[in-house]
């Protein structure tokens, strides 16, 4: 059974982001990515999942459940780390934990403390305090601390410095999938693609708030190639097969993406006569600016 | 141990982790009885997903490289493969032929290639001798 199951969904509310018939589908244990340019609809799909703005039509299905019909039970298998988290000010920290355990029966006291360590929070620091970074780091503690099947990330780690990001990333690594990682799903919603890019099982690209490729990563990777050709006088200008980009042409070096065409890529450079031929696997986030400039 | 995951070489990230075992195996960089890193502090160094790395350990332990001793870890195993030897050549015919193929392309003569595979041999051993 499908942790998400998203179909058709369409959200209309402000202006500035909506979603129109968004599809999205995720398994137990595996962590989905949501990729797309700002303003894209992946902050109001999410928002959707969370019942934080009304659905105007299609299906949201959580853990099987009906979003609508079973809000509680929904919710409290799940938890969220928005990209500014808020706490109500006058709370400590170790008030702000208190508060949100005193939701969450199945709160892991364990875990608080190891993340608390590890971010080295001061319980006794008030919230209104906190920088960016720890404010991150809190909704992070509080977040995985309440053991969820299913934690939720929106550009958890975006306006935040190199190094509190690559933290935020291992302890997500390190203590989320501690228990069961088998059902344990991730959905993260981010434009850093590449510091996810080894954490990613399989990504959605979202673009004017439809779904336009679901894939996996290992598969997407092995998939686009960037097939270059060196050649003895200057590269032809063209070429007749099917590219993702237009082909760029720099002197005697013709380069062509493509994407599962690399056996013909390599075969036509070749036979039009270019004398070496390298091949080079596209990152996610480069796969991500080809389909996003498509 | 060196680990490095490469998103440029379209090969599956699981697969990378286990290629790098068995060559550090190969090599002598990796003996019997090692203890390999856990699957959380892997995955963690790494940063790439835990299931990643335990499909990683649970292809070598399938294979019969790595041993999973309950609680205390995952251990390098003696070079023992439970393999018949029929079904290894089997699986290195597939590595050997696009080793041909390749060889093929870049025109390199056969007995070239077989030169430069006793090489490669030779330094193989080299290394693992200087490794013990």
């Amino acid at each position: 059974m499908a942790i998400i199951d998203v179909q058709k969904l369409h959200v209309s509310y402000g202006r500035a982001e909506a979603v129109h018939g968004l599809s999205l589908t995720v398994e137990p244990g595996r962590c989905h990515a949501l990729f797309g340019r700002n303003g894209a609809g992946k902050t109001t799909t999410l928002k959707a999942l969370l019942g934080l703005v009304p659905v105007t039509s299609g299906s949201v299905t959580l853990f099987g459940l009906d979003l609508l019909r079973h809000e509680r039970e929904v919710k409290s298998k799940l938890a969220y780390v928005p990209d500014a988290p808020g706490f109500y000010p006058w709370m400590t920290v170790r008030d702000a934990l208190d508060y949100a355990a005193s939701f969450r029966p199945g709160w892991k006291t364990d875990v608080e403390q190891h993340l608390l360590e590890r971010f080295e929070l001061d319980p006794k620091a008030p919230t209104s305090s906190l920088s960016k970074g720890q404010r991150t780091q809190l909704a992070l503690t509080s977040a995985v601390s309440a053991d969820p099947e299913l934690l939720i990330l929106d550009e958890p780690t975006s306006g935040l410095d190199p190094l509190v990001r690559r933290q935020f990333l291992e302890a997500v690594i390190s203590t989320f999938q501690d228990r069961d990682p088998q059902k344990k799903s991730l959905l993260v919603s981010t434009h850093l693609i590449t510091e996810f890019e080894g954490v990613v099982d399989e990504f959605t690209l979202v673009d004017r708030g439809r779904d336009v490729l679901t894939i996996e990563a290992d598969t997407a990777r092995a998939s686009y190639r960037r097939i270059r050709g060196w050649f003895e006088g200057d590269a032809p200008s063209s070429t007749p097969l099917t590219t993702l980009t237009p082909p760029t042409r720099e002197g005697r070096m013709l380069e062509l993406v493509v994407d599962r065409e690399a056996d013909a890529a390599r075969a036509w450079l070749t036979s039009a006569g270019a004398q070496r031929v390298e091949a080079e696997a596209l990152s996610l986030e480069e796969i991500f600016l080809v389909a996003a400039a498509r | 141990m060196v680990w490095s995951i490469d998103y440029h070489s379209g090969v599956p990230v699981y697969l990378q982790v286990v290629q790098q075992v068995q060559s550090a195996v190969a090599s002598g960089v990796l003996r019997e009885g090692d203890q390999l890193p856990s699957v959380r502090a892997l995955a963690e160094q790494l940063r790439v997903n835990r299931n990643t790395i335990a499909r990683a350990y649970g292809e070598l332990e399938h294979a019969g490289a790595l041993e999973n001793r309950q609680g205390s870890g995952c251990f390098v195993r003696a070079s023992a493969t439970p393999l018949r030897k029929a079904v290894r050549t089997e699986r290195l015919t597939g590595a050997v032929d696009s080793l041909i193929v390749q060889a093929h392309t870049l025109q390199v003569s056969d007995d070239d290639l077989r030169g430069l595979l006793d090489e490669r041999l030779t330094e193989f051993d080299a290394r693992r001798k200087s490794e013990e």
